[in-house]
């Protein structure tokens, strides 16, 4: 390494770090704290410091990990470890993946807390897997996605309580009202693309969430929505002591009354689900709509030129997607069994957006990695309250650094002619 | 030979300013017809016109079938490729470049894919008349993929292909719709003087083995004078001259308005 790039990276790095403390000074160095009849401001500079030190290193030791000597390979090394893992190693890492989960409340270190943790990692897989279909496959970036997420937990929990019928009924039905909202949002929206599409996707979001907030006759606004039925083992309930004429979930099988056989079985479908619309979404794609679907992403133009229709093209991508989106909204729903307009702000788009870019646009791998990655990582650090949201930023930075197109980049052609040449 | 498309009349105004002026002109099945001129002379505009992503100020467009004709102002966007059967390439190459050279040949052949995945239904349970279907499709892009010589690069990304194959592969993308008439904009443009003759015969197997009328943009007067049946000349949105490639070398407008007038 020369001279003249070490300088030149530490100077970079101090720029950072003047940058850094335009951040931290404000957003962390001035705490205001609440005494007695006033506000107050405590100055915490010591933590600025430290953080903004932090920052410093960091781009330091990143300036000389890429100006490509031998001195440095942490970086490298670890980078490509992750490159190793491509789409052809994806299967095997799948089978594997798969059959972990299907084990794992059975695990002996899977306690309650696990349990639920892995429960909103498959939420966010299965919201992940739809809305790839979106993002990923159409190219359509949606910035409202939780929109329908919110449609079928309220279509669920409206449909659930007024008619009282049973979680088999309901989650269609609240599929295909999220597919109709899904269509509602893609006629206007069908003439644009990228950064106008992401504006009004977005705003669609909002207005989805104002309306529950606001209509209280129907959504019983901010208050939300109590009481929804939970579901069933194929018509057993999930009670210690079952109403007259019916058998309830344990004693039907004889065991002991506990309240994680119901978590278990929500684990169990909500992997089902999320499986089903992985299974869905890999067939798709090599059909004919999946592969227009990714034209479309590549040049509208062309595909106008070729006579595929773009709007019918357009519609199908965002029907499909939001049907997806409304199914885990009704799983939702029925797990939490209270829901409010609270759960649906345009935090969670934002999320459920990082984790289909940050795990490489169109692969289904990569979304399951940076769930677990992004999910896992906030989860962790959850004892430091709000300040796990900078470990959720953190965790973007580092993949964005190690590997800026997604973990999982590559993209497998959906049909071969010469077959798999390896 | 039988007409294929007449233009009557077309104009076409973007505010104050008119990019066509008039124009008409006839292509003829199985000839390739040259549209010419100098930069800005509006050429490009006629096959926006043609290929319905302009709708033109005034003028017909009729493409002729047997004894009935259609006009192709009827048809915007998509349906000119699909229902019209007009297909088109682009100036600056517009191929699906992260797909596989194969995907972007199916994906030509999406109308009929759709209709035998019965809009993805008989797809998604895999029944076999729709297998049978893809493998069709697949085969026609054997064929054309044959003809250019790019079959061992099939399943490479189109994007990853030479400048000269990514321009023959947009000619045989846009040939896998079966169209009546093909519109080529500028296809020799960056093209090597090898490829540039291999363009040429490409373009004449279509026009003898198929039943493809081409209307052709071209800048490289090697391919023009070599595989014109016929040419029309434009400058400033008028049309200067029309015919043979050999009156068209030797036209007095035509030199003007490529080099200038002596004073």
């Amino acid at each position: 390494m020369e001279k003249k790039d070490i300088i030149q990276s530490f100077k970079d790095s101090l720029f950072t770090g003047l940058i850094a403390l335009a951040l931290f000074g404000p957003i962390v160095g001035l705490r205001t704290v609440s005494k007695g009849e006033g506000l107050f401001i405590t100055p915490q500079w010591g933590v600025v410091f430290l953080l903004v030190g932090l920052c410093i290193l960091g781009r330091f030791l990143i300036n000389i990990n890429s100006a490509r000597r031998t001195e440095f390979k942490i970086f490298s090394t670890l980078s490509s470890k992750f490159s190793s893992v491509t789409e052809d190693k994806a299967k095997h890492f799948a089978i594997t993946g798969i059959l972990f989960a299907v084990v794992f409340p059975f695990l002996p270190f899977t306690d309650r807390y696990f349990m639920d943790v892995a429960i909103m990692i498959l939420t966010y897989i299965m919201l992940g897997w739809g809305l790839n279909i979106v993002v990923g496959l159409a190219g359509l970036l949606d910035l409202g996605y939780v929109a329908f997420y919110a449609v079928g937990a309220y279509s669920y929990a409206l449909i659930a309580t007024t008619f009282g019928w049973s979680f088999w009924i309901c989650l269609p039905l609240a599929g295909v009202f999220a597919a109709f909202f899904g269509i509602l949002l893609g006629f206007p929206v069908l003439r644009l693309r990228g950064d106008y599409l992401a504006i009004v996707t977005l705003g669609f979001g909002e207005i989805i969430r104002i309306i529950l907030i606001n209509w209280y006759e129907v959504t019983n606004g901010p208050d939300g929505i109590t009481g929804i039925p939970r579901p069933s083992f194929f018509g057993l309930p999930f009670k210690r002591s079952p109403d007259e004429g019916e058998t309830s979930f344990h004693l039907f099988f004889n065991l002991e009354y506990s309240t994680m056989h119901r978590i278990i079985f929500l684990y169990y479908l909500i992997l089902v689900l999320a499986l089903i619309t992985n299974y869905f979404t890999l067939k798709i794609r090599k059909l004919p709509v999946g592969r227009a679907w990714e034209a479309l992403r590549e040049d509208e133009i062309a595909c106008k030129s070729l006579g595929v229709n773009p709007t019918n093209t357009k519609l199908t991508a965002f029907a499909i997607g939001a049907m997806f989106g409304g199914f885990a909204g009704s799983f939702f729903a029925t797990r939490q069994a209270f829901i409010s307009p609270e759960s649906f702000t345009f935090i969670e788009s934002a999320i459920i957006v990082a984790i289909v870019v940050l795990g490489g646009m169109g692969s289904q791998t990569g979304v399951v990695l940076a769930s677990i990655f992004l999910i896992g990582i906030t989860e962790m650090f959850r004892d430091l309250e709000q300040y796990r949201m900078i470990a959720f930023g953190g965790a973007m930075v580092l993949i964005m650094v190690f590997k800026p197109k997604g973990i999982l980049a590559n993209r497998k052609p959906t049909i071969l002619m010469h077959g798999d040449k390896k | 030979m039988s007409n294929l498309l007449s233009v009557e009349n077309l104009t076409m105004k973007f505010g104050g300013l008119t990019a066509i002026d008039d124009l008409s002109f006839d292509a003829k099945n199985n000839q390739i017809t040259s549209i010419i001129g100098p930069n800005g002379a509006g050429k490009t505009t006629v096959f926006n016109c043609l290929t319905g992503f302009y709708k033109p100020t005034n003028g017909q467009m009729f493409l002729h079938k047997e004894d009935s004709k259609i006009s192709l102002r009827k048809y915007t966007d998509f349906k000119i490729a699909y229902v019209a059967k007009v297909a088109r390439t682009f100036q600056n190459i517009r191929l699906f470049p992260a797909m596989s050279v194969l995907e972007n040949l199916l994906v030509a052949q999406h109308n009929e894919l759709m209709v035998a995945s019965g809009y993805s239904l008989f797809g998604l349970l895999n029944l076999k008349t729709y297998r049978d279907k893809e493998q069709l499709a697949v085969d026609k892009a054997k064929y054309w993929l044959d003809i250019i010589g790019l079959t061992h690069r099939a399943d490479d990304n189109a994007g990853d292909l030479p400048y000269g194959d990514q321009r023959k592969l947009e000619i045989v993308r846009a040939m896998c719709i079966e169209p009546r008439l093909l519109c080529l904009d500028e296809p020799a443009a960056g093209l090597n003087p090898k490829e540039s003759a291999e363009l040429n015969k490409l373009l004449k197997f279509i026009k003898t083995e198929k039943q493809t009328g081409i209307l052709l943009i071209e800048h490289d007067m090697s391919v023009v004078m070599g595989i014109s049946d016929h040419v029309v000349v434009l400058n400033y949105g008028k049309k200067i001259f029309e015919g043979t490639a050999d009156q068209t070398k030797n036209s007095k407008e035509v030199i003007e308005a490529y080099l200038g007038v002596d004073e």
